[in-house]
């Protein structure tokens, strides 16, 4: 029972670290790279568990976690494309596209000949989808009409994305052929298969044959009795505390200045650089009152100084 | 076997105890209350969102029900009534239910609708914001217990609970808690105002599992704050989990009024809630409870 459960755990977690690092390397969104990678960790830490050294495992889980979620927004606030919508329409290799099943194409704003005439169309639909929110929220029927909203105006983007998954690149190049607002997604594949990919596949397949090598002609290692201690938690507070206090104490000492330093050195923002994210923003600094708290309303802001307000920031956006 | 028994036990506490949430708020709580679990999410039919990522929107709750879940493994219900007593027990609850965190942030940008993908940003900075005074309200439960181990912690308060000796750690607890668990004045992720975030892209089995796994912190965090300062099952007369339950729904009951007691805050003011006065708070906390034990004060050494 306890071998075959081993077993099977190893080959789960094995499988989870392996598919994790495959899809970080070829999905083409690159909040699902992250996601993979963080799944890849917890596969990894999945293996800390087996070998009995649970605190490592655990460790692993909370720092990948919490820190690649932080990571993916910093990576969100910089990067082009991060969810991927517009290399989601390009030639992929089989991997490629099986990681990124699921992701819906869609044009860039501003590219090829018809460059305006998109942007009209994006903006056109984001009117619309902001406009469904005022109404009551929660309810499916509401978001069934926003859909049937969004279908009329991208009704044609929808059906490329179908087209994909059925038929993959042969049925979306054959729709882009016929559809007269494509744009040029020939520049965009070339842009994007370089010719050193087939290279870089070889050379990390030859570094993991490499590797492996190593591994199956390594000299035997030694096999000692030692059973790991259960109580490792004990044993790694004991260490940090007593042989290596200076260092941990030291370390914990600078993280505290960080923290300090990050706390005199944070300012409110006041350049919200996008019109819609500008609204949300003046949204989170008056946060919704709990309806019937018994607490005393705040004074109402009066019209003008808001509609000022959000004159500015329309400006600022422009 | 071992695994069917603490998967019935594990199960049987989450449903139970999202049932009897569910319950608490009706009784508590006006109809119109603050949007806590999703109650106001359609369970009758499912939602086709359309531009939805098809791998990451049903991922999100099924995620998050597993952190749930899984922490609920090593939560001590009465002497002999725990999943496994785990040597590293709280710290793989503070571990683990992360995973709502990163449930929510999975089909906030799945479900790639603006306020959902708002919702996921708002709850990743909540995470920032909660993590660090969480942890150190439990560092000064672990110090005085010096175990990680539930079962240790509970033991160690069968003379005096820590509520007594660590009433900071004890507020600090109830204030990150509600952080947590996403209740009344920490409610950013699920605000009405961005439509529920990702509870307004969630309809049928998936706004089922939000309800349970939201239900379900609420519940696991009241638990453990039990646990590591009201002396878990520890109780007179009553048998341990009659007390356990006691204690977690008092608990509860005084997380969801002192929440509706202050005004709602922003994620903004809520990091600068936290960084500025919940940490050096919880700094003060470690400190004095450094000093208490050298005092000698406290559960007796082994």
């Amino acid at each position: 029972m306890s071998e075959a459960f081993e077993i099977v755990a190893f080959i789960i977690s094995a499988f989870i670290a392996i598919a994790g690092a495959l899809g970080m390397t070829t999905t083409m969104s690159m909040f699902r790279s992250g996601i993979f990678l963080m799944a890849s960790f917890i596969g990894v830490a999945g293996l800390f568990i087996l070998l009995t050294a649970d605190l490592i495992g655990v460790l692993q889980i909370m720092m990948y976690i919490g820190g690649f979620l932080v990571m993916i927004v910093f990576m969100v606030m910089v990067m082009h494309d991060p969810g991927g919508a517009m290399m989601a329409g390009m030639d992929m290799a089989f991997v490629e596209r099986w990681f990124s099943k699921g992701l819906v194409p869609r044009e860039p704003p501003h590219s090829g000949h018809s460059g305006d005439m998109h942007g009209a169309h994006g903006q056109e639909h984001r009117a619309h989808r902001r406009d469904s929110h005022p109404m009551p929220q929660g309810k499916a029927g509401d978001h069934r009409s926003h859909s049937v909203h969004h279908d009329e105006h991208a009704g044609d983007d929808h059906q490329s994305m179908q087209d994909m998954d059925n038929s993959g690149h042969a049925g979306h190049a054959a729709h882009h052929g016929n559809d007269k607002n494509g744009m040029d997604m020939g520049g965009m594949d070339m842009s994007m298969v370089t010719p050193v990919r087939p290279a870089a596949a070889w050379l990390a397949g030859a570094i993991g044959v490499v590797l492996v090598s190593m591994l199956l002609l390594r000299p035997t290692w030694r096999v000692v009795n030692a059973m790991p201690d259960p109580d490792s938690a004990r044993r790694v507070g004991h260490l940090l505390m007593e042989k290596y206090m200076v260092a941990f104490e030291g370390a914990g000492f600078l993280i505290l200045i960080g923290i300090f330093g990050a706390v005199l050195l944070a300012r409110p923002s006041s350049h919200p650089d996008d019109p819609s994210r500008a609204a949300r923003v003046a949204v989170a600094e008056k946060p919704e009152p709990i309806a019937d708290d018994g607490l005393v309303p705040l004074p109402v802001p009066d019209k003008q100084t808001e509609h000022k307000e959000h004159h500015r920031s329309d400006g600022h956006g422009a | 076997m071992g695994v069917i028994a603490t998967s019935a036990t594990v199960l049987a506490a989450l449903g139970v105890g999202a049932a009897l949430t569910w319950a608490l708020e009706r009784l508590f709580l006006q109809p119109r209350g603050e949007p806590g679990p999703a109650h106001t999410a359609d369970l009758g039919r499912n939602l086709d969102i359309a531009n939805s990522d098809r791998w990451l929107l049903p991922a999100g709750p099924v995620v998050a029900l597993a952190g749930v879940a899984l922490a609920m493994v090593v939560v001590p219900f009465g002497p002999d009534l725990i999943g496994r007593d785990l040597g590293i027990g709280v710290f793989y609850v503070i571990v683990v239910i992360d995973f709502v965190v990163l449930g929510v942030a999975l089909a906030g940008w799945g479900a790639d609708t603006p306020d959902s993908v708002e919702a996921c940003y708002r709850i990743i900075a909540q995470l920032i914001a909660y993590v660090v005074p969480l942890g150190l309200a439990y560092v000064g439960v672990i110090m005085m217990a010096r175990s990680l181990s539930t079962v240790a912690i509970v033991e160690a308060q069968s003379g005096l609970w820590f509520v007594v000796l660590q009433p900071i750690g004890f507020v600090l607890y109830l204030v990150t808690g509600l952080m947590q668990s996403y209740r009344a004045p920490f409610l950013e992720p699920f605000a009405v105002s961005i439509g529920g975030g990702v509870l307004g892209a969630s309809g049928g089995w998936s706004a089922l599992l939000w309800r349970i796994a939201l239900a379900g912190v609420l519940f696991l965090v009241a638990a453990i704050c039990a646990v590591l300062y009201l002396g878990g099952p520890n109780g007179p007369l009553l048998p341990g989990w009659a007390w356990m339950v006691v204690k977690t729904y008092g608990l509860m009951a005084l997380m969801l009024w002192l929440g509706r007691a202050v005004r709602p805050l922003s994620t903004a003011r809520m990091l600068e809630l936290s960084w500025k006065i919940l940490i050096p708070l919880g700094l003060l906390n470690v400190l004095l409870v450094g000093g208490i034990i050298l005092l000698g004060i406290g559960p007796s050494r082994p």
